[in-house]
């Protein structure tokens, strides 16, 4: 399989119409889209990803990467859907009770939907049954986002609810949030970033990166 | 060397400022409490329940006042966005900033309010005067949202720098405006552009759109004799250099939670300022810990140019008697560092 350089440049560099136009014309040409999409865009994300962890792009360019990714993606997947490809899996994410600061979350949904989960954004201001209807949604993992020390303690609530169930994983992130944060409530996953998110989450579904 | 004679607030905290010797550190809060979460609870627990505007409660637990006025270039009758973060044009009601643009740079200044601050100034020796100012990042995100502002850097780049463009000319005749009644100790740019891995946008999306704009307002506050401090969440390491090059002379609240470093801060910039920094998330957890939180700062403060002060609003976990413990240390701490800075 061979990556479409055109696509993943426009991608990485956020070029929308460039992937509207190199996807319309893979759709009408009845091309391999899933090649496309494994080989060039989920790299091309995979890399902007990267590069933001380096702090060699920043926000702006995660999202017109991210918003050229989800043009070509609306694109395919009706396509997709089609041949039965499936996504990686199914994720929750959202931020906690009393905390509607998304921006951090919509990050980690970027890149999510950008690594091939499906991704269910339960928003902001969550309650654990928020998150529990998403999981009765299929989803196997619950992305937890808090930016305040006043809603932070929420993510135990949240842990603690979810405790039975071992096939569920609990992730948190957020400004104040760290491992030793996770680790002390229970998390099953904690990520600094949103690229980190990524790896977390497919290390605690045990999914092969 | 000489001991330094008591100074009032304006005087330490320009000494401090300058790098020169003071008698001891400030005792302040720069941010208000929670009012709603952190002081109703102390209510609960001995603090006055008489006592909910946020300088009875400085003076209370033996704080300096330092009375902030926050100059909003948005006039209140401007619509507000439905949402938190959410944008106030370029949405579902119709709004652009053509048509908003009637309700900005148009807030009046308090003239009044001024005049009885900076009196209270002259006759007492814990009376600070600030003001903040909406930012070059800030004010364009409260326009735009906080997700389409990112996005405009690059889709509507014109419309960012007419909005910083205005924004400039409105901080400079408000500087002049304040100035006529008497000359503010500091003020802030309210920026809040980094996170907890470092700035949200890049050194050339900076360069781009807000250095040209705080290099105009900069040298005016200057001029004036008003020191300079941007106010920024997150981890602002990375952005230091940015900002010293903007003319900028210090930095708040350096959030120990975002991994700030104030050793490293002043390696990379020794001649900035910096306010804040104690790990707020240290005050519920005993005297050794925050002794421990002091201990860290010392060396630090005690070379000048550094503020301690709780790294942002005081959690609500954090009980009276907690913050009453934090004063206590905080004021042995304060004469320490004085001391220390007097005999090195």
């Amino acid at each position: 399989m061979a990556q479409n350089e055109e696509l993943y440049n426009a991608i990485l560099k956020g070029k929308r119409k460039i992937v509207q136009a190199i996807a319309e014309q893979a759709v009408a040409d009845a091309a391999d889209v899933e090649e496309l999409l494994m080989e060039s865009m989920i790299p091309a994300m995979k890399e902007i990803g990267d590069r933001f962890s380096r702090n060699e792009a920043y926000v702006p360019e995660m999202l017109i990467a991210a918003r050229a990714m989800q043009t070509g993606l609306d694109i395919l997947e009706p396509v997709l859907a089609a041949k039965g490809h499936e996504p990686i899996a199914k994720v929750a994410v959202g931020t906690v009770k009393g905390d509607l600061h998304d921006i951090g979350k919509n990050l980690v949904v970027i890149m999510l939907k950008g690594a091939g989960f499906e991704v269910i954004d339960v928003g902001t201001d969550c309650d654990v049954q928020k998150f529990e209807e998403a999981v009765n949604d299929g989803a196997s993992a619950v992305c937890c986002s808090a930016l305040l020390t006043t809603t932070m303690p929420y993510m135990k609530e949240v842990v603690e609810h979810f405790a039975t169930k071992d096939d569920v994983k609990i992730l948190i992130g957020g400004a104040p949030v760290t491992q030793a944060y996770a680790e002390e409530i229970g998390a099953d996953g904690f990520a600094n970033d949103a690229n980190g998110a990524v790896n977390a989450v497919t290390e605690c579904l045990g999914i092969a990166s | 060397m000489n001991a330094i004679t008591t100074m009032n607030a304006s005087q330490r905290f320009h000494a401090i400022m300058e790098g020169r010797p003071f008698d001891r550190l400030p005792l302040v809060e720069w941010a208000a409490w929670w009012q709603d979460q952190t002081v109703v609870n102390w209510h609960q627990q001995g603090l006055p329940k008489d006592l909910t505007d946020r300088y009875d409660i400085c003076e209370h637990f033996g704080l300096e006042l330092w009375y902030q006025d926050w100059l909003r270039p948005r006039h209140w009758e401007c619509p507000g966005a439905l949402y938190h973060g959410g944008p106030i044009i370029n949405d579902e009601r119709g709004y652009n900033y053509e048509n908003i643009h009637q309700h900005l740079f148009n807030w009046p200044v308090d003239k009044q309010k001024w005049a009885q601050w900076a009196e209270k100034r002259e006759q007492r020796d814990d009376v600070l005067l600030w003001f903040s100012l909406d930012g070059f990042f800030w004010f364009p995100r409260t326009i735009f949202g906080i997700e389409n502002h990112l996005l405009a850097f690059y889709d509507e780049p014109e419309l960012m720098h007419r909005m910083n463009d205005e924004l400039a000319n409105w901080m400079i005749s408000t500087i002049d405006t304040i100035c006529e009644v008497c000359t503010p100790d500091f003020m802030t740019f309210a920026e809040d552009m980094s996170y907890n891995n470092g700035p949200m946008l890049s050194e050339d999306m900076f360069n781009e759109f807000m250095l040209p704009y705080y290099q105009r307002v900069v040298p005016h506050l200057k001029k004036k004799g008003i020191k300079v401090i941007v106010d920024s969440d997150g981890d602002i390491t990375e952005a230091l250099p940015w900002f010293e090059a903007a003319g900028v002379e210090g930095i708040l609240p350096l959030e120990r939670q975002a991994g700030v470093d104030i050793d490293a801060l002043q390696s990379i910039s020794p001649d900035m300022c910096f306010v804040g920094h104690f790990d707020k998330l240290t005050m519920d957890k005993g005297e050794e810990r925050m002794r421990q939180e002091f201990e860290r700062l010392l060396p630090a403060a005690s070379k000048g140019r550094f503020i301690p002060s709780c790294d942002h609003q005081t959690p609500p976990a954090v009980s009276y008697d907690d913050y009453k413990l934090y004063m206590e240390l905080f004021t042995e701490y304060a004469h320490k560092a004085g001391a220390l800075m007097n005999t090195t």
